[in-house]
């Protein structure tokens, strides 16, 4: 294998992390600050990338209604979280944490029927502007134009994220709630409003990562499937509820999978699940300490 | 006793079974034994020993699995390959136990969730071996069990059997002390208990029950599926002892007659199955949390079986 | 459906009822009771697509049928959803079989379901048609004296294909395909046959990715570094529109042929529009616009005029499904399973592509193969096959030694 093309396949594995990157960060951000891990997260996921088809659909694919298609997916996915967390999820705080899970179950149960219900079981695609249609040649490897959206997405949505976690009041008190939650309430603050909030942007991120996806395959009911498992899976090896691991995380997913097909393409699909057996035999809990 | 009573009328309704009931509905019984004991042998660790069992259908096929490997690839005798299947899983469920119960609760959950989806890849990409998405079908079983009624006939007296067995273990010093450890760990720990070691002994015995339950599934549909050993019907079997109620022995039985019995029967009007299913969950998560068998004993004030309410949120990073 | 022209169904009818009275001098048989079909397929999920296709070619048939009806009797059908997961469609036969007393049972578009319900028909002795799953094991290796196909197999697919893309002098070969029953066999039959074709190919490496894997960019330029001359793709369904998407998106197809069986087909290149590649080779059993012959015309003109749609490979199969059924009750003048098998076996029917005849040796019917490469049309609104060229059904099927061998080697 030459140097040139390990170069390449380094970079579309990089592009696949950066939506692992942008799903798995809102899957570990509620487990580390509601303790929850939302079984529904692959369902919003599925939901924001159909919610961006239907706006393009409206505006007749105009270019322009492009980018408002990508934003409206994430919107869409975060006022279905606030709802759901508002109306049903925060009444159960106080109870068995196992009934927490179910609950999230039942939503994707519901969630998944209902996109059913509502786009039929054919697949769409979503068209990108021309300007990003075709392909740019990068290290001699032929990339989607569109993927370089993608690679820039995954390092503003971390930016986006320190900034919320370590320059917000909100994010400050999510993370003190993560490490001890019953001190936080005692000091006064409203933890059940900034749970709706932590749990409202993880939501965001699931549609985000499923409009961003969206222009690349197809759109079809069962997309959130396999993504599901890599994040769970992600979220495990970073360490659960560490922002940091579910990029470290996502970053060994995308690019063991790209590069082990250079080294051994028939079996390049089981590299990231041979991965995280390894790490999680050496470290049950996760490459990076996780938040509680 | 009038439990005993109970019990005895249930009996005589399983052996009776055969002669009234049309082919169909016979088979719907068994599956709802089979399904049954898989749900028991669950809340064997969930119920009585407060672990977060997220993938337990994993033991469930790997019995299943192992069975049918052992009969078509290996030509192994069907009685061997059926004594197999739940060694196997209690085996799995050692190695799997082994790593998990030295997490705490979600951790322990979240871990074995993703060992058990290791399990799945193998059993959906090793083609010559586990069939791949195919599974293995056409399973030739003794010539004693290829009829329906002979397969019922195994299916209730095994299931009969294994639940008699776990109504013993749970009322066993061992049984007692699993629900000591999950009530209160740290009280156990420090009386002396070995709270690990229960802990693991539990989930072999369980993965057994599970892998037992498994094998008779290809007794009675002499077929395997990737999806035995997918997370989502681990999580089912969990809302079925939610149903029945886990805080009572009987409750996983009842929530697997009723989630199998309204799938077959709403599968038939409608393809939104799985919408109905949610609704009920989340129906029975706010207005029913103790679940059926639960709600009965609260009710007409049967003897407490088995421990008090739940622990609260607040023990859940235990 | 209320929307079909009454005068269709009029001449139709006529049609059926001319060829009844010339194939019978025989006594007069009346049927008991109707017949009842249940039908086990995909209704959601991204398959369902594949699964209404069919089942719309099959009720149009029996709107056709049960107008004069079959011995005085009318065809009946229940449909179950499978959801693509092989346990449920299982319990539904069962549940058809045991409590709906079907006669016989038709589906489905997952070759791994067909298999599970192939062998539980064999244990109830029930009859069961096989009309869009593809896996040659359903009437090869697995087959038996209750399941038929009225769709082509990956074994004639590959054998298409390879014979077609082997005559173009491609020697290096890579194959790339989706890992699940259908993926695999395509892809080996392809192979098997390309080997037999033109023993000096060679194959450069293979890759496989999981059902569902939604960035097929890294698989892709992989074998572009790897440069063979050309690439297979195992693949059908929405993974197949990813594929395509893929190589129109990185410009695959320019740099190397790719060939991949149901490229061409209406179903897969009808939904993607403007972002299918040109210049890739496909293969299918049944194009809505190709042989352009009046049977097919008809065919085409009804089903657009019921359902608002032209059809797909899955309807063609769902209709001649339908007449194969009706004719072997005609023909068994009873409704006795064992005679319905025998009555089938053998059979031949007119369809819109000319007359098929299920193979009495392997229960497969004799389907042609329509080898093309994509391109654009502008009377199309989504990419046609260019230069279609029909390879005969019997040029294509394994013979009924192959089939009798894979058979004892399954044993």
């Amino acid at each position: 294998m030459d140097a040139a093309a390990l170069l390449g396949q380094l970079v579309v594995g990089l592009s696949r992390a950066m939506i692992l990157f942008i799903v798995s960060a809102g899957l570990t951000l509620v487990l580390g600050v509601l303790r929850v891990p939302n079984v529904f997260h692959g369902s919003l996921y599925m939901l924001g990338a159909f919610v961006a088809w239907t706006v393009a659909e409206a505006a007749g694919f105009h270019p322009a209604a492009f980018w408002l298609a990508l934003a409206a997916g994430p919107v869409a996915t975060a006022l279905v979280g606030l709802a759901v967390e508002r109306v049903l999820l925060s009444r159960l705080y106080h109870r068995e944490h196992l009934m927490l899970i179910l609950f999230t179950f039942g939503v994707m149960l519901i969630l998944n029927d209902l996109v059913k219900l509502l786009w039929g079981p054919t697949y769409r695609s979503l068209v990108p502007p021309p300007s990003l249609q075709g392909a740019v040649t990068v290290l001699g490897v032929a990339l989607p134009k569109f993927n370089l959206v993608l690679l820039a997405a995954g390092p503003l949505v971390a930016w986006g994220l320190w900034l919320f976690a370590h320059r917000t009041r909100a994010g400050k008190v999510a993370r003190a709630a993560a490490t001890d939650r019953d001190m936080v309430a005692v000091l006064g603050t409203d933890v059940s409003r900034v749970f709706g909030m932590a749990f409202a942007l993880g939501c965001l991120l699931a549609g985000l990562g499923g409009a961003l996806v969206a222009p690349t395959t197809s759109i079809t009911l069962g997309m959130d499937h396999s993504l599901l498992i890599d994040s769970f899976l992600i979220v495990i090896v970073g360490g659960l509820g560490n922002l940091w691991g579910a990029l470290v995380g996502s970053l060994l997913f995308g690019v063991t999978q790209s590069v082990g097909l250079l080294v051994w393409p028939q079996f390049a699909v089981a590299f990231p699940y041979a991965v995280t057996a390894a790490v999680l035999l050496i470290r049950p809990t996760g490459l990076l300490r996780s938040a509680w | 006793m009038s439990g005993w009573i109970l019990v005895g009328l249930l009996a005589a309704a399983l052996a009776v079974a055969p002669v009234v009931l049309p082919p169909f509905l016979l088979y719907l019984l068994a599956l709802i034994l089979v399904t049954g004991l898989l749900a028991t042998s669950l809340n064997l660790v969930l119920g009585y020993g407060g672990l977060y069992q997220f993938h337990h259908g994993v033991f469930y096929g790997i019995g299943a699995y192992v069975a049918a490997v052992a009969i078509t690839r290996l030509d192994w005798p069907a009685w061997l390959a059926f004594a197999a299947g739940p060694v196997a899983a209690a085996a799995a469920g050692l190695v799997i136990g082994f790593f998990c119960v030295r997490l705490s609760r979600l951790y322990f959950g979240m871990l074995q969730l993703s060992l058990g989806s290791f399990v799945w890849i193998v059993a959906l990409r090793w083609y010559p071996v586990t069939g791949g998405d195919n599974g293995i079908h056409g399973i030739p079983v003794p010539a004693a069990l290829q009829s329906l009624p002979a397969a019922y006939a195994l299916v209730a007296v095994v299931v009969a059997g294994c639940l008699a067995a776990l109504w013993a273990v749970v009322r066993s010093p061992f049984g007692l002390t699993l629900q000591a450890i999950r009530d209160n760990p740290q009280r156990s720990e420090v009386m002396g208990v070995d709270v690990r070691a229960h802990q693991l002994a539990a989930m072999v015995l369980a993965a057994f029950f599970a892998g037992v339950a498994g094998v008779l599934y290809v007794a009675l549909e002499r077929s395997v599926f990737p999806n035995m050993l997918f997370w989502v019907l681990s999580l089912e079997i969990l809302v079925m002892c939610l149903l029945g109620g886990w805080f009572t022995f009987s409750g996983p039985l009842v929530g697997a007659a009723v989630v199998v019995g309204l799938r077959t029967l709403v599968g038939r009007y409608t393809e939104y199955w799985t919408l109905v299913l949610g609704v009920l969950l989340i129906l029975l998560i706010f207005f029913l949390p103790e679940g059926i068998m639960g709600h009965l004993q609260q009710r007409w004030g049967a003897h407490r079986t088995v421990a008090p309410r739940p622990a609260p949120a607040g023990d859940a990073r235990g | 459906m209320a929307a079909r022209r009454w005068w269709v169904l009029l001449a139709v009818g006529a049609l059926a009822a001319a060829s009844v009275a010339g194939a019978g001098a025989a006594p007069a048989v009346r049927f008991d009771r109707n017949i009842k079909v249940g039908v086990v397929d995909t209704y959601s999920g991204p398959p369902a697509v594949f699964g209404n296709d069919a089942l719309n070619g099959f009720r149009l048939a029996l709107q056709e049928i049960n107008r004069d009806g079959i011995h005085g009797a009318r065809i009946e059908f229940v449909t179950r959803d499978e959801r693509f997961s092989p346990e449920i469609g299982l319990s539904m036969a069962r549940e058809l079989v045991l409590q709906e007393r079907v006669d016989l049972l038709v589906g489905t578009i997952n070759s791994a379901t067909a298999l599970a319900i192939s062998a539980f028909a064999r244990e109830q002795r029930v009859p069961f048609i096989v009309w869009i799953s593809k896996s040659e094991d359903i009437t090869g290796a697995r087959g038996h004296r209750y399941v038929f196909s009225t769709t082509e197999n990956t074994a004639m697919a590959g054998k298409a294909l390879a014979e077609a893309v082997a005559r173009r002098g491609f020697t290096r070969f890579w194959l790339a395909a989706e890992d699940y029953e259908y993926g695999h066999r395509v892809t080996n039959s392809f192979w098997r046959f390309m080997k037999r074709a033109k023993p000096e190919a060679t194959l450069v490496g293979q890759t496989w990715w999981r059902t569902g894997e939604p960035d097929l960019v890294p698989y892709l330029t992989q074998i572009l570094q790897a440069r063979p001359q050309a690439v297979f793709f195992g693949t059908g369904g929405a993974g197949m529109a990813n594929v395509l998407r893929t190589m129109q998106v990185i410009g695959f197809a320019q740099r190397v042929p790719s060939a991949i069986h149901t490229a061409i087909d209406v179903t897969v290149l009808r939904p993607l529009g403007a972002a299918a590649p040109e210049g890739v080779f496909g293969t299918t059993d049944y194009l809505y616009y190709y042989p352009d012959t009046p049977a097919n015309r008809k065919f085409v003109q009804d089903f657009q005029a019921a359902y608002g749609s032209p059809p797909g490979f899955p309807a063609f199969h769902g209709y001649i499904t339908a007449y194969f059924i009706a004719e072997a009750y005609r023909k068994a003048r009873s409704l006795d399973r064992d005679r319905f098998v025998e009555a089938l076996e053998g059979l031949r029917i007119q369809t819109p592509v000319g007359e098929v005849e299920m193979r009495a040796c392997d229960h497969q019917a004799v389907l042609p193969m329509i080898f093309g490469v994509t391109r654009r049309d502008p009377g199309f609104p989504h990419l046609v096959a260019g230069d279609p060229v029909v390879l005969p059904g019997r040029d294509v099927m394994p013979t009924c030694d192959d089939v009798r061998r894979a058979r004892e080697q399954a044993r």
